[in-house]
């Protein structure tokens, strides 16, 4: 009661900004908050009750004291679960412009862990959640990456998603360690096969060097 | 009209059209990247800048396959320039999305005043993506718990309780300025200090105390640094 579940989510938030990744959802947090400041406010109407909108705060100030602390608790906690919901939208939007498909990787982890426990022998995990994001992060990820998408669009030459490291050199050394397949270049076609060298146009490779293809050496 | 104003005409109209709009963009991205408001889009500046980059990709294009040694060392050239140019571009259009993100509800509500200006604040691009943006947050917010609260405790621009919801960026933040022509004294609000800043001048001063005089929202003489 007053504020102490919020608490909890306020430093669940502050821990997620030291992480690479993200944690899961804490959803049973969030439910319960909102279930108190319900709660509270029920207690609001209920003391307001029998002075018909007629409370003069100065005759009972004890009773004036009581609201105020419930209004304060209701705005706190509100507070707390925008905060921690910012957080992490805000992680969510910078990965979409990493151009991190989160969305795919939480599928791999889920199916990984299914395989895991299939393979374990613990049949049924009791329903536990396998994405780290709520069914409502997930749609926002989805809406935010089509937002990001038609924003780009309008940059076409400049490409917006592009390295924020000013550029230095026009060619550079890269060294393939994923089968990439064939890009088509300016210069021809490169066949990128596991650890061979090239010498490529760094905007050609861009991708590739953030999707984890290719290694630059300098 | 002076001896040296004539002189600066002069020397202004020397200088190439494309060079001046490389200064001004280079100036323009420090002085976003510096100040913490957002500053007026140079609508005119970016057209002409984007204009160019896509004629040189073009000619990029068309001159490619050319094994002659001399056009395309001279690709070489223009294509390092053209990568710079879209340096500066992206890292431009990237620290005033990063402060559109931050700070959307005042953003929106400053814009909304400038439009009377001859200088709006966002580009038509950005304000259609702060306003889905903030569409796709506030919709966020309600779908994962603000519509289960009571209803005069669902809006996002309270001000009540003495605390407003709308976050502002810090206009009293210390930025490092250059003078670029005599301003005369400055007084920073709040305090009892004066000073007088004349040309070459380089000071650390609360951006709300310059920012009159400053390169994109004011006068242009003082340039960020």
């Amino acid at each position: 009661m007053y504020g102490e579940a919020s608490n909890k989510l306020v430093q669940n938030a502050k821990r997620t900004l030291a992480l690479p990744h993200l944690p899961p959802y804490a959803s049973d947090l969030t439910r319960s908050i909102t279930r108190e400041v319900r709660d509270l406010d029920k207690d609001v109407a209920a003391v307001l009750a029998p002075y018909a909108g007629s409370f003069n705060p100065s005759e009972a100030p004890e009773t004036a004291c009581a609201l105020l602390v419930n209004h304060l608790c209701m705005r706190r906690n509100k507070r707390c679960l925008l905060a921690y919901h910012r957080v992490r939208s805000d992680k969510l939007e910078a990965y979409c412009w990493e151009g991190v498909d989160v969305l795919e990787q939480q599928q791999q982890q889920g199916h990984r862990e299914e395989g895991r426990r299939a393979g374990g022998g613990m049949g049924a995990g009791g329903g536990k959640e396998e994405s780290s994001l709520s069914p409502e992060e997930e749609e926002y990820v989805r809406q935010y990456s089509d937002l990001l998408a038609a924003y780009k669009g309008q940059w076409t030459d400049i490409d917006l998603t592009g390295s924020l490291e000013p550029p230095r050199d026009l060619f550079i050394d890269v060294r393939v360690l994923k089968d990439a397949g064939e890009i088509q270049t300016e210069y021809g076609s490169i066949t990128l096969t596991k650890n061979s060298q090239f010498y490529v146009r760094q905007g050609d490779v861009e991708r590739l060097i953030a999707q984890g293809y290719l290694q630059r050496l300098s | 009209m002076d001896i040296d104003d004539l002189l600066a005409e002069v020397a202004v109209d020397a200088i190439p059209q494309e060079t001046r709009d490389l200064h001004e963009l280079t100036r323009c991205w420090v002085a976003e990247r510096v100040s913490p408001e957002i500053l007026p889009w140079p609508s005119e500046l970016v057209d002409r800048v984007l204009e160019r980059i896509r004629k040189q990709i073009e000619l990029v294009e068309d001159q490619t396959g050319n094994m002659d040694p001399k056009t395309s060392f001279k690709l070489i050239i223009i294509q390092t320039e053209l990568e710079r140019f879209k340096f500066l571009v992206r890292s431009f259009l990237r620290a005033r999305i990063k402060k559109i993100d931050t700070y959307p509800l005042h953003i929106k509500a400053l814009h909304n005043t400038s439009l009377d200006t001859p200088f709006p604040l966002l580009s038509p691009s950005e304000l259609q993506y702060l306003t889905s943006h903030q569409a796709l947050l506030s919709n966020h917010y309600s779908s994962s718990f603000l519509s289960q609260f009571p209803a005069s405790l669902q809006r996002l621009d309270d001000t009540a309780g003495g605390i407003s919801m709308v976050d502002r960026p810090d206009e009293d933040k210390a930025v490092f300025v250059r003078a670029l022509r005599d301003v005369g004294e400055i007084f920073v609000e709040g305090t009892d200090r004066r000073f007088e800043m004349k040309r070459g001048d380089v000071w650390v001063v609360r951006w709300s105390a310059v920012k009159r005089w400053c390169v994109g929202c004011g006068t242009g003489d003082v340039e960020l640094i």
